[in-house]
Formats: structure tokens, C-alpha cells, sequence
């Protein structure tokens, strides 16, 4: 354990030099040494604030809001990166970025060795947001005319593009949906039908932001399902993943990146980084729920931040909290509580949420 | 070409999908002419000697008026319009992140409302015809180009309105402007050449002015294209001046945009 955290940090020394003027903590270095799809370069973007009637009228200059702050990152080809941040904190803008349809007021952004503002038209073709906003598609065209039209967009034409779009409707299982107006969709359907759009010219960059946020749990599952092995492993795609669900990131992506306001906090391969900010967290159900015990726990320093639920019906309460050194922790916890003459039913590791692996990466990013 | 005909045939199909409504538009497009038939028909003798030269028949010279206008109408408003639905129904920003160019969007975005206007401007054509107008059915081949030259000229102004569209969220004053003037003193109800005093003049600057005055002298009185050359030429002078200005403010709307990040919000 003890050398695994000394490899963590010789690690984390090593890619911070690499992130120096971000200030971004990052966790591992990338194990394999593919050429970089996506390069961020201090990338810096504010907007103009919305102002109101006397303010537009007095001739103040108008204020604005940052949304990303030299922002440097690199996504190697083939990788499924994770962007994790709450709302606001710059995700969507990036993405605009990267696709073109917004301009950084400084540094640079470069897709595939094309910078987005020197080769626009260069970047549109080797990358493709997925705009999970179902709003996006024609609604009043079926699924194929839909996937026509954008066939054609992308330079497709004739037998081309329709083999291709045959392709893609049986990939994304929408074949026998296909002559059916979009409007008569479910919402998995047209999530579906978006990524399956955007493949149309099989780009090696994809852009997915919140995909999975209007569908429920059991589409979301099968859904991250399909991106990860049709759309990632199949077609080769380099993916950029922006998400409030921490969960969907740890499940997909080889590595994820944290922004917060506008700045990116924190990088680093998935596994490594839930185990870095969240091994220590974890549940004990006991009997009874011995307060003193517990707080001689916390005293000790082997206990923090608990949180101790009321008991069930049964008597067993249910005590979640960092424990000091992981494992080591909870069996020291579990022995001191067993000599108090608390049972112990079960310990376990809690997954964080998003909120609580923000929290934590922004607690250890105060102190670096 | 082929991405914009992509675009104007997807809005085709999106149009044709309300089948009863689309039926309609037609059917009422051709109950139309016949009131202005009989009202053209009351107004024939005192409009006689005012419309000589521009054909003698009031009801034709009264129903290519509308045509052109309506035709008008479209090139003015499709492409702010198109801009502004694509907008709001939130196609815009997935058009913008195709390698498409610009000038094939805005094409494709406003090539339906155009084709959709010329279409029912041949459709009231021929309403008319049946009818009674004199028309000079063979020279209808000769204003094709007269037609394709005054969408052009009006085509700026819908150009600068997408921009206003795209920066601003309104299609600012011009587009109404335009239309007024043109409704007004473009020589649809009458001949520019009854209107009074210094108002005339603005007629001069207005496209339609030239282009109805090129239309009536092919369509109505069945002269040749290079009988009209000088009203054409004014049309592709108009065209090529403001087509370039217009560009270059579109241009400069979509950097802003950009800048502002606001190209697909609404």
C-alpha cells in the first residue's frame, strides 16, 4: 500500500510538470505512449455577462464571466477521457471549443494536428460532438432522412452513403424503426440515432456531453454499454466524455479530467483516481451504534467525517466515514469496536458521488 | 450544391409531412385570384391608361405584382427565418459542426421557403391564366432569369437580416423596410410612375421596382430579354454591390457569435 502511494506521487510529480501552469493535480501518467488526439494549450474563455436595461444604456464596459482558465490537457488517440465537473464549470464551453462553434480568447486548441481556429473546416472533419439534445434532430423526418441528410453534409454520396447509413441504423438497432418519424421516437431511440449521426463520417474524435441524462438507469447502462464497445473499441474513436455522473465516468473512461470553475483540477487515470480520493471512504454497520466508540475512533484520528444513520429495525446502524489508511483502517476500527462489544456485520467501500469526488479533489487541489 | 439541396430537400420533407396543411396552402393560394379577378376587373377602366405599356390589362398586371412580391417576400424572409428556427429548435449548432460551408448552409436553409414561393407564384400563373390574363405564355422561359435576378438582389438584405439573427436574436428594421417600400413603391398595385413627388424617388432604389418593370415588359407584353436590358443590368449591378457588402457583415456576425458564444443559443 505504502508503495503504491509512493508511485502515486512520483507520478503525480511527474505529469504536474507537465500541467505546471494549470496548477492541475494529476493523479497517474497515461500507461501507453499513443500520439495525442486532442491538445489543449492554455486555453482561456470568458463571456460577455447579460446586462441589464440601465447598464446597457449607461456606456459601462461590459463585464465578464470566465468560463475556462488556461486549461491544458492532452488526449491521446484511441482514449476515452472523462470530463467531470458541476454545473458551470466549463465542460460544454471546451467541447464548443474543440467543435468549432466557439472562439478561445487565448491559447490553443489542436484536434488531430489541426488547430481549431487556423483549420476550422480541417477539425469539422475529423471531429464530431454528439449534441445529446434530442432538439437536434429533424423531428419531423424519419430516422434515415435524418441520417440522409447529414450523410450528405458530410460529403457522402449514393451507394456510399447509404451502405454507410444501413450500417450505422443496424448498429445503433434502429433498422426496423428507421422509416419512422423522429417525433415518434423514445428517448433512447434518439440518443441512438444522434451517435449514430455522428459516426456517419467516421470521425476519430467524438464529443459526448451528458449523453445519458434524459435516458433511465437501465437505457443509461446499456447505452454506456454500446459507446464503450461499438463506438469506442469498434470504430476507433478517440472519445471526450462530459459528465455529472461520476459513476458513468469511472465505468467508461481510461481517464478523467476534473474542471472546476473553469480551471482543470485534476487528471488522471480512472482507477487510480477513484482509489486516490475515495479509498478511505467507507460503510460499517454496526450493533448497537456505540457513540463513544465512535468518537473515541475519531479522537484517534481513525475515524473522520462520520456520518451514522439511525438504527434499523434490527438494530443495526449503518456508519459511513474515512478511514484512516484504507484497509488497514477499517480492520483496526472493526478490532477496536469488537473489544468495546460492538458487533460488526459488514464493511464495505462507498462509491463516491460526483459532489463528494469534487470535494475531494478540490480539498487535496487547496493544499497542493 | 449537393449539401444544400440536401437541406432544402430534408425541408421539403419536413413540410410535405403535414400533408393536409400543405394541400391547403395551395388550395387557398388558388381561391385567392379569384377576388382580385373581379377586383381588377372593377378597377380596369380607371386603370386603363396608367398601366400602358406594362400590358393592358389590370387583373395580369395586378397578379404578377403579388407574384414578384410574394416571391419577394421569401428571399427577404426565408434565410432569417430558417437562421431562426434552426436556432430555436436547436439543428443550428449540429449543421455548424459539419465540414459544410456557410454559403451552402444559408442556401439550404432558405432554398425551400424561395423554390416553395416560385413554385406558388406559377401556381397563381396559371390560376390567373385560366382566368382571362394576358399572359405571353412563351416568354416564360425569358423571366426565369428576370425571376433568379430579383431573388438575388433581395438576397442581401436577407443576408444582413441572418446576421443581425445570428449576433443580435432580431432580424433587425431592414427586412421590414424593404418590404414596405417595396409593397408600396416597388410597383406592385400600380406603375412607380403615378406616385407623387420626392416619394417616387425612393422607388429608384428598391430592386423590384426593376425587376417588375422587366417581368411585365417579358411576361405581359412578350419582350425580349434584351429589350429590358437596362432594368436587368441595374438588377445585376444592385446584386453584385450588396451581395459583397452583405457578406462581409455576415462575416463579421458569425466571428462575434462565435466570440460571444452565443451561435446556438436561443
Amino acid at each position: 500500500m505504502a508503495l503504491g502511494r509512493a508511485n502515486l506521487r512520483r507520478r503525480l510529480v511527474i505529469e504536474q510538470s507537465t500541467l505546471a501552469s494549470t496548477g492541475a493535480i494529476a493523479f497517474v501518467t497515461p500507461a501507453a505512449a499513443r500520439s495525442p488526439a486532442v491538445v489543449l494549450r492554455g486555453l482561456t474563455k470568458s463571456f460577455p455577462r447579460q446586462r441589464g436595461w440601465r447598464a446597457m444604456f449607461s456606456g459601462k464596459a461590459r463585464e465578464s464571466v470566465r468560463a475556462l482558465t488556461d486549461v491544458s490537457c492532452e488526449v491521446r488517440a484511441g482514449e476515452f477521457f472523462g470530463l467531470l465537473g458541476e454545473n458551470g464549470a466549463g465542460k460544454t464551453t471546451l467541447f464548443k471549443i474543440l467543435a468549432t462553434l466557439v472562439t478561445p480568447d487565448a491559447g490553443s486548441a489542436v484536434v488531430g494536428g489541426h488547430d481549431v481556429l487556423k483549420a476550422p473546416s480541417r477539425v469539422r472533419e475529423l471531429l464530431a460532438p454528439v449534441i445529446a439534445d434530442e432538439r437536434s434532430l429533424h423531428w419531423r423526418l424519419s430516422g434515415r432522412e435524418n441520417m440522409r441528410l447529414f450523410a450528405a453534409l458530410h460529403g457522402l454520396r449514393g451507394a456510399q452513403a447509404t451502405r454507410r447509413i444501413e450500417e450505422l441504423l443496424a448498429l445503433v438497432n434502429l433498422v426496423d424503426a428507421a422509416d419512422r418519424l423522429v417525433s415518434g421516437y423514445s428517448s433512447g431511440m434518439k440518443q441512438r440515432l444522434l451517435v449514430a449521426r455522428t459516426l456517419l463520417a467516421r470521425p476519430s474524435v467524438l464529443l459526448l456531453d451528458e449523453p445519458t441524462r434524459s435516458l433511465d438507469p437501465i437505457s443509461a447502462r446499456s447505452f454506456r454499454q454500446f459507446l464503450r464497445q461499438d463506438v469506442a473499441l469498434a470504430q476507433g474513436c478517440t472519445v471526450l466524455l462530459a459528465t455529472h455522473n461520476a459513476e458513468e465516468a469511472f465505468e467508461l473512461c481510461d481517464r478523467v479530467g476534473v474542471l472546476h470553475r473553469g480551471r482543470l483540477v485534476a487528471t488522471g487515470a480512472t482507477p487510480e483516481l477513484a482509489r486516490e480520493v475515495g479509498e478511505d471512504r467507507f460503510a460499517i454497520w454496526i450493533r448497537p451504534a456505540d457513540q463513544a466508540a465512535i468518537d473515541t475512533l475519531a479522537a484517534r484520528g481513525v475515524m473522520r467525517e462520520v456520518k451514522v444513520a439511525e438504527a434499523d429495525a434490527d438494530g443495526w446502524s449503518r456508519v459511513e466515514c474515512d478511514l484512516r489508511g484504507g484497509l488497514d483502517g477499517a480492520a483496526e476500527a472493526i478490532a477496536f469496536l469488537s473489544l468495546r462489544g460492538v458487533s460488526v456485520a459488514r464493511s464495505e467501500p462507498v462509491k463516491l458521488s460526483l459532489a463528494d469526488l469534487l470535494e475531494r479533489v478540490l480539498a487535496r487541489h487547496t493544499d497542493a | 450544391m449537393h449539401k444544400a439541396w440536401a437541406l432544402v430537400r430534408s425541408n421539403w420533407l419536413a413540410a410535405t409531412s403535414y400533408k393536409l396543411s400543405f394541400l391547403f396552402s395551395f388550395g387557398s393560394l388558388i381561391l385567392s385570384v379569384v377576388p382580385i379577378f373581379f377586383i381588377s376587373g372593377a378597377l380596369q377602366k380607371t386603370m386603363a391608361d396608367v398601366i400602358k405599356g406594362q400590358g393592358d390589362q389590370y387583373f395580369a398586371f395586378l397578379v404578377l405584382g403579388l407574384i414578384a412580391l410574394n416571391v419577394v417576400s421569401a428571399a427577404v424572409s426565408a434565410l432569417p427565418s430558417g437562421l431562426q428556427t434552426a436556432t430555436s429548435t436547436g439543428t443550428l449548432e449540429a449543421l455548424l459542426a459539419t465540414p459544410t460551408s456557410i454559403a451552402s448552409l444559408l442556401a439550404g436553409l432558405s432554398g425551400y421557403e424561395v423554390l416553395l414561393s416560385l413554385l406558388r407564384g406559377l401556381v397563381m400563373l396559371v390560376a390567373a391564366g385560366l382566368l382571362g390574363a394576358h399572359v405571353a405564355w412563351p416568354r416564360i422561359g425569358a423571366s426565369i432569369p428576370i425571376v433568379v435576378l430579383v431573388v438575388l438582389a433581395h438576397l442581401p438584405i436577407a443576408i444582413v437580416a441572418a446576421a443581425m439573427v445570428l449576433a443580435f436574436r432580431t432580424r433587425g428594421p431592414l427586412p421590414q423596410l424593404v418590404m414596405l417600400a417595396s409593397t408600396f413603391l416597388g410597383g406592385v398595385y400600380y406603375p412607380t410612375t403615378v406616385i407623387p413627388g420626392w416619394i417616387e424617388s425612393i422607388s429608384a432604389f428598391l430592386p423590384l421596382t426593376y425587376g417588375l418593370k422587366a417581368l411585365r415588359a417579358v411576361l405581359l407584353e412578350g419582350r425580349s430579354l434584351t429589350a429590358v436590358w437596362r432594368d436587368v443590368s441595374i438588377l445585376i449591378g444592385f446584386t453584385v454591390v450588396t451581395l459583397a457588402a452583405s457578406a462581409v457583415a455576415f462575416r463579421a456576425a458569425l466571428g462575434y457569435a462565435r466570440r460571444v458564444g452565443n451561435l446556438a443559443q436561443y
